[in-house]
């Protein structure tokens, strides 16, 4: 990439230079036009006290500073327990389907990578079909097998299990375990956390909840089972092949041998469901709209209902932008837990590793695909 | 370097630039054609008109096309009728975005906000038959001294029995219940008799019969102060829960309907508690038979009633077309083809005698308008009763007393302010 | 040579040892998958079946095979509704979407990967910090943005924030820094000026970039909900995503009506799926190294 005649750099540098600009300029246009400049309009509403009716960028639009803001996290009035319940519902669902995602995925990639599998592709598309599906066309299908007499109850009902009326259902699968063991619910438990009571944190999440959350594995299973899978298949044959010699058995090559050796791929798809569950929205607003009860309610969907629906652009915008922080926060948190220095470096460093270890695996062996 | 240090300065001084330009285009997001306000008419101009309305099914869906088509082809004016399917939501962004339909229906929960916040236009002065409209309707959308839209129609709940489940049980007329003692009972007796009973919703807008009866409200009667958990109220909603507890009666969602008629007309239910809407029902379950009868009383007779009016947009294109077409759809026989169509009651004077005579089976409605309460509508007061709405669905597992307390401080602080 | 002696001896040992083990683990293996297997595509079999029947018997027998099969579901959805402008609006919209895409993404990852310009590693900085901002926080603000702009309902709102994608211009900037420079050398010497470099040299090498750009951004505009809830709400402008989303929530009329529900949710599915299936390879393989959704 070096050029070393003088002259002709320069000017040829110049003529790129140009032309770069040119080639980036659309893309950093509509960027930023649809993505920074929002931004920074959202914030300025977020302080403003602004009715939606005009431009918030007109004169008489007052500033009210962080009243949007404190309105919303002092828990107190309706507007506080809904970014509580919010919360609550979203933490529990970020809680139960980041780890299950994970681990069916690194599964299926596990059962679908083993050698002299046939049917492998047939596999690879069953599980990865219902990520391509609209999220909008699935939640459609989600609400009529988990109806009151859906199929999900009907096959739940040849095992002699009476399913509940799943997405009219509001009560907490820990609330439900409890009241089994004989602990009552409380007549007015008193306010804790974000204006709910302790007993809604602990109650988790309901029942519809809960068909929310089979459903994101069922969608997002798939596309991480891809992402094991190429990392699985970077990995090669021969590290597991050592350990069987070395007398391992198969869950502990798997455990001490290919779980460190995916540590990057894991880290991208932890980091990615976490997002990903934090910003929850088009099924709740397809499905549920929030309900039974508010149990649905996440703080996406309570962001565009508070400014759309209830006019209260102010208090959408606060609640948009606490999201905002609240998954940095999440993303951080996991790069510290898990220890990595720079998120987008081990797609790299994963890539530059599975080129040696590719290399070396056609070195050492005959094997195909 | 140098150029990495001054970039996030330099990006967020390029943002502000554009923001200040966006200012100054795109700001004027004010209706050409001219509006005189409260006073002097509107211009009717070309534009074409779209109406926004929250349809209770096909048979309410089909009159208004029906009746907006034949305004249309008599003015001149094209307009179409737009079903919503949320209708706060999608008139809210309507209003927003400034782009908003010319005319939706505006019901008593959203009518303060929205009129609070300018987005509705108070043309009740320049109506054709002002006078006619029933004085508390006039009221109920009245703000701050200006009479705002034109009410449409109005309705209050009855009990709707299946007269065939009745007979089957071996029921008969007499046995319509008129206290909350005979409700309980009539309805266990239904269940015995393995046909369904009393089947419900959990909102408020229909359990809050129960607090009508028992002569509770949620609010004083000069509005200002929050009675949400006053002793009737509790006691109302501890009946109601009782229903539910002991089999009396089942929720829409336990049966799996999706609301009252759909549960009568699927055979899952023999009572329900709805509206005037509920002959609508006959279009989509034609071998269905009913009957309507007043609500039982609790200490006294009690029921709720539902009202919405024409709202028109502040931001509508085509004001004095609008206008003309909220007379045509307010006129007596226009009305009344209403009440034929889907069975809500005319909001005019006139028509009363002629609803009375043409539509006997709903005297038990008409009946109900002088007890009538309405739920409280003042701006802010939705947002604690969609609060409200949210715990009362799991009335059956919670103690009413606590849910009435917290809604009691939220309702304060709504009347508040 | 020697690499391979050790390794079949080594395949040997084990395959004799744990002949028994492996065949039980294999048809666990086999077992497990199909199970699971099923339970993911029995839901879409589902579908098509309670598609066929009358909303009572979609209510009253969910899991078997209609027993009066009918295309009334199918008939309400293109007669009684919209259905049919909602296809048209979202082809319009996806069309003009990827073609855009496809364009400007392949611009600027040109730019990046090998043109020099002053605040080259600017633009890489903030095209890294635009991926990070989580979508769903922009509701608001892009409703806010459109609408100053004039552009609220009109097909201009639908389409012009969504022509250009931060993940679309990394896949191009990865591939455009796998092609050789030599390449491109040759045809600077050859007196080619940038822009002709790169349309007629470089880009007709990175058609299988290209195809999985075309491929991702079909599905993204095909399957996107929020920015048409927030850009539009003209009933002329609904797409299918949008479209079947105010079915669910009961548009036609109260009550739970699967049969037309299911019947416009399977049909909305059809085209990203013949485009899976069309380019199941390809898919794999881009989503296995790609990051977004």
């Amino acid at each position: 990439m070096s050029d070393h005649g003088q002259r002709p750099r320069r000017s040829g540098i110049n003529r790129q230079g140009v032309a770069g600009w040119i080639f980036v300029a659309p893309t950093i246009l509509i960027l930023g036009l649809f993505m920074f400049v929002p931004v920074l309009m959202a914030a300025w509403v977020s302080l403003s006290n602004w009715n939606g009716h005009g431009s918030p960028l007109e004169t008489g639009v007052g500033y009210v500073g962080g009243n949007n803001y404190v309105a919303v996290l002092n828990g107190q009035g309706i507007a506080g327990r809904d970014f509580g319940t919010s919360i609550r519902n979203n933490f529990y669902y970020a809680l139960l389907v980041v780890p299950i995602q994970t681990a069916i995925s690194l599964g299926l990639a596990t059962f679908v990578n083993r050698r002299a599998l046939k049917g492998k592709a047939f596999f690879r598309t069953a599980f990865y079909f219902p990520s391509v599906t609209s999220s909008v066309a699935i939640t459609v299908l989600w609400l009529f097998l988990f109806a009151g007499t859906g199929s999900v109850n009907s096959v739940l009902s040849w095992f002699g299990v009476h399913g509940p009326n799943w997405f009219q259902d509001s009560r907490g699968i820990f609330q439900i375990l409890l009241n089994a063991l004989g602990v009552q619910t409380p007549a007015n438990p008193p306010a804790s956390l974000f204006g709910i009571s302790w007993w809604e944190w602990v109650a988790g999440p309901s029942v519809a909840m809960c068909a929310f959350i089979f459903m994101a594995v069922f969608t997002t299973s798939g596309t991480f089972m891809l992402l094991f899978l190429a990392a699985l298949q970077a990995i090669g044959e021969e590290t597991d092949e050592a350990a069987m010699i070395d007398g391992a058995s198969a869950w502990q090559r798997f455990r001490y041998v290919t779980v460190p050796m995916l540590r990057p791929t894991l880290f991208t798809v932890l980091t990615l469901g976490t997002i990903g569950t934090w910003q929850v929205f088009d099924q709740i607003y397809t499905g549920t709209k929030g309900g039974p009860s508010k149990t649905t309610l996440t703080p996406a969907y309570l962001s565009y209902d508070a400014a759309f629906t209830s006019q209260a652009w102010g208090r959408g915008s606060a609640i948009a932008f606490i999201l905002f922080f609240i998954i940095i926060v999440f993303t951080l948190l996991q790069r510290m837990i898990l220890g990595q220095a720079d998120p987008t470096l081990p797609s790299r460093r994963d890539r530059l590793a599975q080129r040696r270890l590719s290399t070396l695996a056609r070195r050492g062996t005959t094997k195909g695909a | 370097m140098l150029i990495r240090r001054s970039a996030p300065l330099g990006l967020i001084a390029a943002g502000a630039a554009v923001v200040l330009t966006l200012t100054a285009c795109g700001g004027n997001s004010t209706s050409p054609t001219a509006s005189g306000g409260a006073s002097g008419a509107y211009t009717k101009t070309t534009n074409a008109i779209t109406v926004l309305i929250g349809s209770s099914g096909a048979a309410e869906t089909s009159s208004v096309q029906a009746a907006v088509a034949a305004w249309a082809a008599k003015s001149g004016i094209s307009a179409k009728v737009q079903v919503a399917s949320d209708l706060t939501q999608e008139a809210s962004q309507g209003f927003a975005s400034g782009s908003p339909a010319d005319l939706l229906y505006v019901s008593t929960d959203q009518f303060s906000g929205w009129a609070k916040a300018g987005n509705l236009e108070a043309y009740g002065d320049q109506l054709a038959n002002k006078a006619d409209f029933y004085p508390n309707l006039v009221s109920a959308f009245t703000y701050n001294n200006q009479f705002y839209c034109a009410p449409k129609d109005f309705s209050t709940l009855a009990l709707v029995v299946n007269t065939d489940k009745w007979k089957a049980a071996g029921l008969t007329d007499a046995d319509y219940p008129t206290t909350w003692a005979q409700l309980e009972s009539i309805s266990q007796k239904l269940v015995a008799a393995k046909q369904p009973g009393l089947v419900v919703s959990n909102e408020i807008q229909r359990l809050g019969v129960f607090v009508a009866q028992n002569g509770g409200s949620l609010v004083s009667a000069d509005g200002k102060t929050a009675t949400v958990n006053s002793d009737a109220n509790v006691a109302a909603y501890t009946f109601a829960k009782k229903l539910l507890t002991e089999g009396a009666a089942k929720l829409n969602s336990d049966v799996g309907a999706g609301w009252g008629g759909e549960a009568l007309g699927k055979g899952l239910a023999t009572m329900v508690i709805e509206g005037n809407w509920i002959t609508g029902v006959k279009k989509d379950y034609p071998t269905l038979n009913y009957k309507v009868v007043e609500l039982p009383a609790g200490t006294q007779k009690g029921t709720l009633e539902y009202t919405n009016c024409w709202g028109m947009s502040k931001d509508g294109k085509n004001k004095g077309g609008a206008l003309d077409l909220v007379n045509y759809l307010t006129t007596t026989q226009q009305q009344l083809q209403f009440a034929k169509d889907f069975g809500v009651m005319p909001s005019v004077k006139s028509a009363a005698s002629d609803y009375k005579s043409q539509f006997p089976e709903m005297t038990a409605f008409l009946a109900g308008a002088d007890y009538a309460q309405n739920l409280p509508a003042q701006p802010g007061v939705a947002a604690v009763l969609a609060d409200l709405n949210s715990q009362m669905a799991k009335l059956k597992t919670s103690d009413p007393k606590s849910i009435l307390d917290t809604e009691q401080s939220a309702m304060t602080q709504a009347l508040a302010g | 040579m020697t690499v391979f002696a050790p390794n079949t001896a080594t395949r040997k040992a084990p395959d004799k040892a744990m002949r028994r083990t492996v065949s039980i683990w294999t048809v666990l293996n086999y077992a497990i998958l199909i199970a699971v297997a099923v339970i993911y595509i029995s839901p879409f079999l589902m579908q098509i079946s309670s598609s066929f029947k009358s909303d009572a018997e979609s209510t009253s027998n969910a899991l078997g095979l209609p027993q009066s099969w009918t295309v009334l579901a199918y008939k309400t959805l293109f007669v009684n509704s919209n259905f049919p402008l909602w296809i048209v609006n979202s082809f319009v919209v996806t069309i003009f979407v990827t073609a855009g895409r496809v364009f400007f993404n392949s611009l600027a990852g040109y730019a990046l990967a090998r043109l020099h310009f002053t605040g080259r590693q600017t633009v890489y900085a903030i095209l890294i910090g635009i991926m990070a901002v989580p979508g769903v926080v922009l509701l608001i603000p892009k409703f806010l943005v459109i609408r100053q702009l004039g552009i609220y309902n009109s097909y201009t709102g639908m389409i012009l924030p969504l022509l250009v994608d931060a993940a679309g211009v990394f896949i191009m900037k990865n591939f455009f820094e796998s092609i050789p420079v030599a390449v491109e050398e040759a045809a600077r010497i050859d007196g080619a000026g940038v822009f002709r470099t790169f349309w007629s040299v470089v880009l007709p090498m990175a058609r299988p970039a290209l195809v999985t750009i075309i491929i991702l951004s079909f599905q993204g505009s095909w399957n996107e909900l929020s920015h048409f809830i927030v850009s539009t709400n003209d009933p002329n402008l609904v797409t299918l995503t949008k479209g079947v989303a105010q079915l669910a929530s009961g548009q036609l009329s109260a009550g739970n009506q699967f049969p037309i529900k299911l019947a416009a949710a399977g049909l909305m599915t059809i085209p990203v799926a013949v485009m899976f299936f069309i380019f199941q390879r390809q898919i794999m393989n881009a989503s296995g190294g790609a990051v977004k959704e």
